[in-house]
């Protein structure tokens, strides 16, 4: 590598650090002694700083503030909304970029929003990275940039023309866009592309409660539906639905998860993803991408029986076809099936993505096997934490 | 600075509540009414009127008269009024009724003077023609005459109050109040709250004049200028047809002369000229006229200005409208007004439905709410956890309504709705809703189109009559209930015919209703919407978006924007002032610049003008 050849002392620019992954990435280059400049914006009225101390408290790492600088950008603004003194103080201190940031809605309605923080507001951080020479930039993207015209997704350009959703085409829009202009200027740069991220598995804390959580959280939200009608209300609307109480106290709630084909979940973890991450980033190879994806993802049936051990249920059944063709038996059932509609390419998915780079980078190192006990940990920890609510 | 509000007792503080909607003087629970208030006709006998002389008595405003015994005298206490105001502000006008009797046997027990009325010359002429019982210079009745509400109107008391009985008596009280040189006004059941019928000289009070006369054959009904919407629209109903009325307790003739009626049904029955086929009148001057003779004065031109009173309307012919068995009602969720808005437009422009309106997150959930307390607790969990931030209304028959589905658009139909609102304690704690938040946030409103929604919302939300009532003071609970349980109150269909709960707007405070005519433009709505907030906001009142309705097919539609006011706090009544001065002159500033913004100020009294008139005033600047 030319101008990244040791980019694992000096600091770095970091955007997304609000995020779940850029904030496990700042947490742990922090913990490393690495200083960073937080690129990122303020919300709620909240200023950036605030966020960023709010974040590092839930780290339990309020003591390394002093390694950061805050800047409150605005990436589709000329010199990222920032003033010209700052803007060129900044171009001059030539830093490595480490890109987290990305709007991470699917729906299609969010398409122009996405576009524009994903590939537009990309840019601007470009821009900044060849004005200031930066050491190297750093895209963190996604397993599923890679679309799905293929099913062996090998870490190379993205060959796909065909995307589930705005969110896979931006990132494959924004990963061409790197590696075009990186090239052009002689800047190196790798690419990251984690499949789905999920808590810790040692501890099951987790920053976000969106993908594996959300099927469980639907769940157990329409659990407590049924229960509540059947203990305080003698349940006879459950009753006509076929919902009841089982002789053990477990709740009988029938639903077909529906899926359109035999295929897996690709789940890797935080922890797992962070130190793979910054392994990557402390010894980078110009140009390389990498996958930070699991060799054994894990089967619909199986998490569905994790979540009904979990939740104390019986009748989750996963069934291949399409849900439309099906009449739906119950309320439960119809309403979940549109609650994982977003989700329903993720949980059957055929792809196999192949990790000779990540492992190269790594050492082989692999992303744990999701079992019952991480389920468990992962899950009680969503529950205490209100699925993000009573995080702070 | 603010000033300190004086210290009140709780009775003394629920009469100077009174907020005078006149909702006491209609049967619209089918609890019954005051009975001596349906005896004696004058408001004073009225609940309403009963907590204005209390206020009075106790402030020592006014001295005991020997109305002021007979009015408390004939208060049974039947505790009628406490389920009517509670419905409505959730005050209990009883405690004041007793405590007012209690005062005037207090007062006579202590030997304490009835000041007798004076003699009075013009009185007597008075009595002459409507008969002694229904005119009184009494200052105890002149009193309940005497003020309303309305933050810019002084209280007037008028030397008489008259209740004639026919046009002929009509016409002979004001050809003789001419005659004498006294002024007068004319009320219906004073309900406009905005000072219009106060007056120092005579009040006439048209309550008396309660005929109704069908005529089928000709789609219309004649209405004597006592009849009170509500009551007429259920004489109609009971025809199966209907009549375009708003506030059920406002007099029909009354609010036809004062505001042309607007109600989410002028969608599609018009408003103004459109509701009336003929009227007859009483000219200033005292002669009768019928609006339809050609050689009548023309009421149906209008000039943008405070018009006079062109004569009292003693009678009008109501047009009927057709009613079919398959009429039903959606709620069609937006996020954003402007979508809201373009859909609204596009129902009209396709002229599907008959009544169509943008309702507001304040008017759904104080509407729908029997509490103040719950209806906080619905508006945070619409805006919050369903991401509803308005809702169109779709009244129509069953083409209609399928015609809505077409267009893309899942809604809360009548069975939803009718779950929604017997659940509503549930819907406010339920936790579930906060997925269905989130979920929209993708697909807007997906699991309106679920086939087993209502279902779910059953299972989940446990609607019941008990459930909605939980909060509700508990001695009025039982009746609360059985109300509730009757399938209309909480049929959007019959509730929207009958309006029995938009005069909630005015339970936390006494509401300042804002009306405009305008294009239904997204921008331009929005710039007024955004002015209205920003001049309420900058004087620190209450304040809210209330609804819109299209008008003649879309091409305009009546806009109510409203502020909220405590009646009795003067530092929010100064504030109110200042705030409405600028909303004016922001009105016609836009009306300045746009040529097609029309201030409802200036229809008052032209109600029975053609809608063309004030809806396109550029007609007459074009020429
Ligand atoms: C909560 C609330 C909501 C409302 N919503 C609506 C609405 O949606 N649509 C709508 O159209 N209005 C609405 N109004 C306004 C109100 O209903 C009308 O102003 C109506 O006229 C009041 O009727 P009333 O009998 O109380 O009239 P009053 O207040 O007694 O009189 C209104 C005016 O008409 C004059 N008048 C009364 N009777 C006659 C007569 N026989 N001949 C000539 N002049 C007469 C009076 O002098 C006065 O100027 C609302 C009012 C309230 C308080
Ligand atoms: N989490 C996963 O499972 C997963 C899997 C594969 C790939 N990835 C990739 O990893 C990266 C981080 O994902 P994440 O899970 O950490 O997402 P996240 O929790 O949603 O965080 C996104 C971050 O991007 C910022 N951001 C979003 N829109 C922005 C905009 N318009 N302008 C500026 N900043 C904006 C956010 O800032 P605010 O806080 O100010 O909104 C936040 O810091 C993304 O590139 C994502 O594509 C994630
Ligand atoms: S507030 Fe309304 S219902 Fe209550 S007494 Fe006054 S007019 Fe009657």
């Amino acid at each position: 590598m030319k101008r990244g050849d040791a980019p694992g002392d000096g600091p770095c620019l970091l955007t997304g650090a609000t995020g779940f992954l850029g904030g496990h990435l700042m947490a742990e280059l922090l913990a490393r002694g690495r200083r960073l400049v937080i690129a990122g914006r303020p919300a709620g009225g909240e200023s950036l700083a605030d966020r960023i101390r709010r974040l590092l408290g839930w780290f339990g790492m309020q003591r390394r503030e002093a390694q950061l600088e805050f800047l409150e950008t605005d990436f589709l603004k000329p010199g990222l909304g920032l003033g010209s003194g700052e803007y060129e103080r900044l171009r001059r201190r030539g830093l490595a970029i480490i890109h987290c940031a990305s709007d991470t809605r699917f729906a299609e309605k969010n398409r122009a929003a996405v576009m524009a923080a994903n590939v537009t507001g990309l840019a601007g951080i470009l821009e900044l990275a060849l004005r200031s020479r930066a050491r190297c930039f750093h895209l963190l993207s996604s397993a599923y940039a890679a679309g799905i015209d293929h099913s062996d997704c090998r870490e190379a350009p993205v060959r796909s023309l065909r995307f589930n959703n705005p969110y896979e085409e931006s990132k494959a829009l924004a990963e061409k866009a790197v590696s075009a202009t990186c090239r052009a200027h002689g800047l190196p740069f790798t690419i990251i592309r984690p499949a789905i991220v999920y808590g810790d598995a040692r501890t099951g804390r987790s920053l976000r409660f969106n993908a594996l959580y959300h099927p469980v959280r639907s769940l157990l939200q329409l659990r407590d539906i049924y229960l509540a009608d059947i203990r305080e209300n003698g349940g006879k609307r459950s009753a006509a639905s076929g919902i009841r109480l089982e002789d053990g106290g477990g709740l009988r709630l029938p639903i077909r998860i529906f899926i359109p084909r035999e295929g897996k979940i690709n789940l890797v973890s935080v922890d797992y993803f962070t130190a793979a991450a910054l392994a990557i980033l402390e010894r980078p190879e110009d140009g390389a991408i990498y996958h930070l994806t699991s060799r054994r993802p894990a089967s619909m049936t199986r998490l569905a029986e994790f979540a009904e051990r979990f939740l104390g249920l019986s009748g989750v059944e996963v069934v291949i076809g399409a849900a439309g063709a099906a009449r739906m038996r119950n309320p439960a059932e119809e309403l979940f099936d549109l609650f994982i509609r977003p989700y329903r390419p993720y949980i059957a998915d055929c792809r196999d993505f192949s990790r000779e780079n990540a492992d190269r980078a790594t050492g082989g190192a692999q992303p744990p096997d999701f079992d019952y006990a991480i389920f468990r940990r992962c899950m009680e920890f969503a529950v205490a934490a209100d699925w993000g609510k009573k995080l702070f | 600075m603010r000033r300190k509000e004086t210290p009140m007792n709780d009775v003394l503080r629920t009469a100077k509540n009174c907020r005078h909607y006149a909702m006491c003087k209609i049967d619209f629970l089918g609890s019954g009414v005051c009975r001596s208030g349906l005896e004696k006709q004058y408001v004073s006998f009225y609940p309403q009127g009963r907590m204005d002389l209390y206020a009075a008595l106790a402030e020592k405003r006014i001295p005991v008269t020997p109305a002021c015994v007979e009015i408390a005298d004939s208060c049974d206490l039947c505790g009628r009024c406490d389920y009517q105001c509670y419905f409505v502000t959730e005050m209990r006008p009883t405690a004041v009724m007793r405590a007012l009797k209690e005062h005037i046997r207090l007062h006579l027990a202590g030997g304490g003077e009835v000041l007798a009325p004076e003699k009075d010359v013009i009185l007597d002429e008075l009595r002459q023609i409507v008969g002694n019982d229904w005119a009184t210079n009494d200052r105890a009745i002149a009193l309940t005459y005497a003020h309303d509400p309305c933050p810019v109107a002084e209280p007037r008391m008028p030397g008489y109050v008259v209740m004639p009985g026919s046009t002929a008596e009509v016409a002979a009280v004001v050809r003789l109040l001419n005659r004498h040189s006294v002024p007068y006004a004319v009320r219906g059941n004073g309900s406009s709250v905005m000072g219009f019928v106060m007056s120092a000289g005579a009040v006439i009070d048209m309550g008396r004049m309660k005929a109704i006369a069908f005529d089928e054959k000709n789609w219309l009904v004649w209405v004597g200028a006592g009849v009170a919407a509500f009551d007429l629209q259920r004489e109609a109903l009971a025809r199966g047809l209907r009549v375009n009325v708003a506030e059920p307790a406002a007099l029909v003739c009354a609010n036809i002369m004062c505001s042309g009626i607007f109600s989410t049904f002028s969608a599609s029955y018009g408003t103004a000229a459109d509701n009336c086929i003929d009227a007859e009148f009483v000219a200033p001057a005292g002669e009768v006229f019928r609006l339809g003779d050609p050689a009548a004065p023309n009421l149906f031109g209008f000039r943008r200005e405070d018009a006079p009173l062109p004569g009292i309307c003693t009678s009008a012919a109501i047009r009927l409208h057709p009613v079919t068995d398959d009429e039903s009602s959606v709620f069609v969720p937006f996020a954003a007004l402007d979508r809201a808005l373009a859909f609204a437009r596009e129902l009209a422009m396709r002229r599907i439905g008959l009544a169509v309106a943008v309702l507001g997150g304040e008017y759904i959930s104080t509407f729908l709410s029997p509490t103040r307390a719950l209806a906080a607790g619905v508006k945070d969990a619409f805006r919050d956890k369903l991401k509803i931030a308005y809702l169109v209304l779709v009244i129509g028959d069953a083409h209609a309504l399928a015609a809505v589905k077409k267009m893309g658009h899942p809604g809360f139909d009548s069975r939803l709705m009718r779950i929604l609102n017997l659940g509503l304690p549930s819907l406010v704690s339920a936790r579930w809703l906060e997925l269905i938040g989130e979920l929209s946030d993708d697909e807007p409103f997906s699991y309106l189109g679920l086939d087993h929604f209502p279902d779910l919302a059953e299972a989940a939300l446990a609607p019941s009559p008990a459930q909605l009532v939980r909060d509700v003071d508990p001695e009025l609970r039982p009746f609360f209930a059985a109300l509730y349980s009757r399938p209309e109150m909480t049929d959007p269909l019959w509730l929207n015919m009958f309006r029995i709960v938009s005069a909630r707007m005015g339970r936390e405070k006494h509401v300042v209703a804002w009306i405009i005519y305008l294009p239904i433009d997204e921008r331009l709505v929005a710039e007024i919407d955004g002015e209205f907030r920003r001049i309420a906001e900058r004087h620190g009142l209450k304040n809210d978006f209330g609804f819109i309705t299209p008008l003649d097919n879309g091409k305009r539609c009546v806009f109510e924007y409203d502020y909220y006011l405590d009646q009795n706090d003067e530092d929010e009544k100064s504030r109110m002032r200042q705030a409405m001065g600028e909303a004016g002159m922001m009105i016609e500033k836009f009306t300045a610049a746009t040529g097609t913004v029309t201030w409802i100020r200036h229809v008052f009294r032209q109600g029975f003008s053609r809608k063309e008139s004030f809806l396109y005033p550029g007609a007459a600047a074009g020429r």
